[in-house]
């Protein structure tokens, strides 16, 4: 269809040279040819060329004018595609997808077989997983361009996202047969085919799969993927002994991968231990230098053949001196009976090398020679790692002095010892092991990173910023590469690190880069949707966007919205001030020496203070130098990349509705992490303060579903049984509404008060000491009379059943006054634990040096606390 | 320990071993690159647990002025410290070279090393049988010189069925650079293109 507001010949020539500027990147010619036709009076208001010098606008940068002129285009000219594919594009260049498919499909109304204007919609809706649109759409541009390869592969891609496999399937083939000669080793060709087959096999349709790949094994180059399809193929369909000579061949190709053998042992059918510790042995025999065939025989051996590969595999990397060995076999530790033999041998080969230089006394007595001196070392090491596993942190830094004393030069030790601190409970003595460790080899990175990862564990994140330094680029701090390069384990850790000192900002700020890195990386796909058509690499490509689909299923996006969710609803509990009024504290009632003593702090906070904002507004400027010449040069490769705002912690801190900011973070968990039991006890928390009873209910059931036993369970229907008279009462309840709260009252609470509810759930005789805990609490928040007997109930617990996380907790709640003012009962409790945890820092009577535990609680409502780090047993990786 | 060939799934982890380990890092998109152009080149080796703790990044080059074919280049090798003295790098290595040659008919693997880094330059040249071909003086960000290196992979072919003709597949070599993802903007300017190697 002809623009429905033509130029004449000269200026149309104008025109057809701006579109193929801005194809071109070539912005500042684009605007002169635009400038060129708008100077004619008559053609002054062409809504096209306007909305062309707009979308121009938008390559330089400057959006505002960009959807100025645009709109004023489309304004001029509203039955013309091209204005409306324009404000299309632009709007899709703002990340504003929604609105770019409404412009598109406006476009397509007055021009419907504009294929630049399908294909660019198609993305949008696959970007957007709009896939019955996808579908349509594949569909229109098929019937247009049928002899187009890209028209056939979309048109049946389309079907296989929307799950029709039988149609994805028959396009392929209709279209496989319509190609004319194959060249040999064409990999698009074998990509395709493979891609076909996958479907087939996502079809169940596994006879007609194997048929298909031996049909066109020759034609395919990626022999792995035939080979692993058939052999898996066999076994499925019921023809195991087909494919023992595939998983050979695999075996022999790679024999480091297990698959291979545990669908060697399939394809043998072997259910007996005896069979595959043969096997093993053939395979050991065949491939000596191989790890598989020696460690696999670990899982499935038990008992005395159990005992003796153990022995051959530990004496092997002993004598050699393998890092990882403990790391390799740790696993195995999860049967007790095999632990002890891993425990056993260990101290046998210790108190043996020690006495004679072997592994064992026959070896003496058979006169053989003697190991090498560092097989001592790595059996002290291996030992200590062996205990610090049981949390034995006596033993486990008895055997790690020991080697540290024979050879003070490996590394290893020294960041197992580091390791052994931080299980044990002080993060500050296992930040100077790992530094120590760290400073034998500044070229590691590695072990840069771990030291890193400790400091920040000790909340020193300025040094874990500079340490981190020596490996990040020239010219910008840190925290900015780190950011840049999306290094997102460094950013959880110091998110946590924030917010265990109470600078919520600072969390909030670290949760929304990691929480952007997410947005980024599903960003990334849009380029790929038809760079993956152009390179056939099909499989990979699905494998991609279902990736993309759960993407914030990943740890590092559980860890950091868990903790913006904490950090929102502490910042709903407990507001802070406007900035303004942070500084003011009562002083009144202060004891001259103590008001003193507040004076000096608060002189050096403000001179820190000070500091640091002189500081800030340095790198300030260096920043907005640096994003300038970024934006200078990027100004011709990306016009794209809409600007994010600043995220400025003293705004995040004081948010203007912070449990829907909570619910952001908590929406992804709750459609990706649901299986994960502290998704619905956040969700409970957030709905609890919204006095949404429904949600409160469904976070509730959800929690149960995935363990019902959970301490915490109790508290959350406690906490409903005791919310809900009021909030029944509040509001004006549907009826509907209140059959379902009965019913589900009814299913969780009974008939019983809260109270009653509460004693029988205290007095279970298998009550741990979290249930116990939870139990208490609920105790005193019913009847504060019960103080005692609620802080009874948990620290009279025998502490030799109480894990240190456990004990944390605990001490923790007393601390911050979750019981009241209780400060007897708390020395008494740190007293005891202290006892029990000797190494844990929490219960030490130690001052920490400024730096160690930063104390910059510039928030006034915060409690004091005498040692802000917490044990963090749970998140610690062995 | 489990040595397989990467799934897109595996480039995060692979993106967090980089950062771990390498002074040259990527921003994600540069890992899909790789993963979506040679999903067959990448490779990685998980613990028990199915954390990665050691990683080949890699792809293929156009033929050099002068060259017949194709030739594969390792973007990025590493492994963790604790994983250390498992052979790791060199079996990732292996399996990387071998898909080169049975998926893309590469004559040879290249890559780059820091000049300081003795320990992967001792793994290249004595376990590998890679060649120094050149310095590259001021290769990397910090301005240290990189090592140029080269390993032949005719012994990866020659398992090949001999009647495959590696001479039949110039049909391919329409892919120029528009065919390239718009990768590069996305990365910190100095690392880019610029590869890590640490084992």
């Amino acid at each position: 269809m002809p623009s429905s507001d033509p130029l004449p010949p000269k200026e149309s020539a104008l025109f057809r040279k701006l579109l193929k500027c801005y194809e071109m990147k070539q912005y500042k010619n684009g605007l002169k040819l635009a400038k060129q036709i708008l100077s004619n009076p008559k053609y002054a208001e062409h809504g096209e060329t306007l909305a062309m010098k707009g979308l121009t606008l938008n390559g330089l940068g400057r959006r505002e004018e960009a959807y100025k002129y645009v709109r004023l285009g489309l304004r001029r000219d509203l039955r013309s595609h091209v204005c409306w594919h324009v404000y299309g594009l632009l709007q899709r260049s703002d990340k504003k997808y929604d609105e770019a498919i409404k412009c598109y499909r406006n476009a397509l109304k007055w021009e419907k077989d504009n294929l630049q204007i399908l294909k660019d919609l198609s993305l949008l809706q696959i970007q957007m997983r709009d896939l019955e649109g996808y579908k349509e759409t594949r569909h229109h541009l098929f019937t247009l361009r049928p002899s187009q390869h890209a028209s056939w592969i979309g048109f049946a891609m389309s079907y296989h996202l929307i799950g029709d496999l039988e149609m994805a399937n028959s396009i392929l083939e209709t279209f496989s047969q319509s190609q004319a000669s194959i060249e040999t080793h064409d990999y698009r060709h074998s990509e395709l085919l493979l891609y076909q087959n996958q479907i087939l096999v996502e079809a169940g349709n596994l006879q007609r799969a194997l048929e298909h790949l031996k049909q066109y094994e020759s034609q395919i180059v990626d022999k792995l993927a035939v080979q692993e399809s058939i052999g898996d193929l066999y076994i499925k369909l019921g023809q195991p002994e087909l494919a023992v000579p595939i998983f050979e061949e695999l075996i022999h190709r790679n024999p480091e991968n297990t698959l291979y053998y545990s669908q060697y042992f399939a394809a043998r059918e072997f259910t007996e231990a005896a069979d595959k510790l043969t096997a093993f042995k053939k395979f050991e025999e065949i491939y000596p230098r191989a790890m598989c065939p020696k460690r696999l025989p670990l899982d499935v051996a038990s008992g005395d053949a159990f005992r003796s590969a153990l022995d051959s595999y530990l004496r092997r990397g002993l004598r050699k001196g393998v890092p990882p060995l403990f790391v390799n076999v740790r696993v195995l530790h999860r049967v007790p009976e095999k632990a002890s033999i891993i425990e056993q041998l260990a101290l046998q080969y210790y108190e043996n090398l020690t006495r004679s230089g072997h592994f064992s006394r026959e070896d003496a007595d058979a006169n053989l020679p003697v190991e090498p001196a560092s097989a001592l070392v790595w059996t002290a090491l291996f030992l200590a790692q062996h205990y610090d596993y049981k949390r034995d942190t006596e033993h486990a830094l008895e055997y790690v002095n020991a080697a540290i004393d024979h050879t003070p030069t490996l590394i290893e030790l020294f960041m197992t010892k580091g390791r052994i601190y931080k299980h044990a409970g002080d993060p500050v003595e296992a930040y100077m092991w790992m530094d120590e460790a760290q400073s034998m080899d500044t070229a590691d990175r590695y072990i840069n990173s771990k030291c890193a990862k400790y400091m920040l564990r000790a909340n020193m994140v300025k040094e874990a910023e500079e340490i981190c330094s020596k490996f990040t680029r020239e010219g910008v701090t840190a925290m900015e590469n780190l950011n840049e390069m999306q290094c997102m384990w460094f950013q959880t850790e110091c998110a946590l690190a924030y917010q265990r000192m109470g600078r919520w900002g600072d969390a909030l700020k670290k949760c929304h880069e990691v929480d952007r890195h997410f947005s980024e990386i599903i960003e990334d796909q849009f380029d790929f949707h038809t760079y993956c058509m152009r390179k056939m690499t099909l499989r990979a490509y699905i494998g991609l966007l279902r990736l993309e689909d759960v993407l914030r299923r990943h740890p590092f996006y559980f860890k950091a919205a868990k903790c913006a969710i904490e950090v929102y609803i502490r910042l709903y509990d407990k507001p802070l001030k406007s900035e303004e009024t942070i500084e003011e504290i009562d002083s009144e009632n202060l004891p001259p020496s103590e008001l003193k003593k507040l004076r000096s702090k608060q002189r050096k906070a403000k001179k820190k203070a000070e500091l640091e904002n002189a500081q800030a507004a340095q790198a300030q400027v260096k920043r907005e130098q640096h994003q300038k010449s970024k934006q200078q040069a990027n100004q011709e490769a990306d016009p794209e990349a809409p600007q994010l705002d600043e995220l400025i912690p003293e705004k995040l801190e004081r948010p203007d509705d912070p449990l829907e900011k909570a619910i952001e973070f908590l929406k992804p968990l709750q459609q990706l992490a649901k299986d994960r039991i502290e998704t619905h006890l956040l969700a409970f928390e957030i709905y609890c303060r919204k006095n949404k009873i429904l949600l409160m209910l469904q976070s509730i059931r959800r929690a149960m579903a995935i363990d019902a036993t959970h301490s915490s369970v109790h508290a959350c229907i406690a906490r409903l049984a005791q919310a809900l008279p009021k909030l029944t009462a509040d509001q004006e309840l549907n009826e509907s509404i209140k059959i379902v709260i009965d019913k589900a009252t009814k299913e969780l609470i009974g008939t019983k008060s809260v109270q009653q509810l509460n004693e029988e759930f205290v007095a279970q005789k298998d009550a741990s000491i979290m249930h116990l805990y939870e139990g208490a609490r609920i105790m005193y928040e019913l009847e504060p009379s019960k103080r005692e007997t609620a802080i009874n109930l948990i620290t009279s617990y025998d502490l030799n059943k109480v894990k240190l996380e456990e004990a944390t907790k605990i001490y923790e709640a007393l601390r911050d006054g979750v019981f009241g003012d209780c400060d007897a009962e708390l020395s008494l409790y740190r007293a005891k634990c202290q006892q029990r945890f000797k190494y844990a820092r929490l219960f030490k009577d130690i001052v920490d040096a400024p730096n160690a535990v930063s104390t910059e609680d510039n928030h006034v409502d915060e409690k004091t606390k005498p040692n802000a780090i917490s044990a963090d047993v749970k998140t610690a990786d062995l | 320990m489990n040595i397989r060939c990467a799934k897109p799934d595996d480039l995060m982890s692979m993106q967090h071993c980089n950062l771990l380990c390498l002074p040259e890092n990527y921003q994600m998109k540069y890992y899909f690159y790789h993963g979506l152009t040679w999903p067959q080149l990448s490779y990685v080796a998980e613990d028990d647990k199915g954390n990665i703790v050691g990683y080949v990044l890699a792809k293929m080059e156009e033929p050099e002025p002068g060259e017949e074919s194709k030739h594969g280049h390792i973007t990025s090798l590493a492994v963790k410290r604790s994983y250390r003295r498992l052979g790791l790098a060199q079996k990732l290595m292996n399996q990387a070279s071998q898909a080169m040659v049975e998926c893309f008919d590469a004559q040879y693997v290249s890559l780059h090393v820091r000049k300081s880094n003795r320990a992967a330059l001792n793994l290249y040249t004595d376990s590998l049988k890679f060649k120094i071909i050149e310095i590259e003086p001021k290769y990397y960000a910090d301005g240290e010189d990189a090592y140029a290196m080269r390993r032949d992979l005719s012994e990866f072919s020659k398992k090949e069925n001999s009647d495959e003709s590696a001479l039949d597949t110039k049909g391919n070599t329409a892919d120029g650079e528009k065919d390239k993802i718009n990768y590069r903007q996305a990365i910190s300017h100095d690392h880019s293109g610029h590869d890590g190697h640490c084992c």
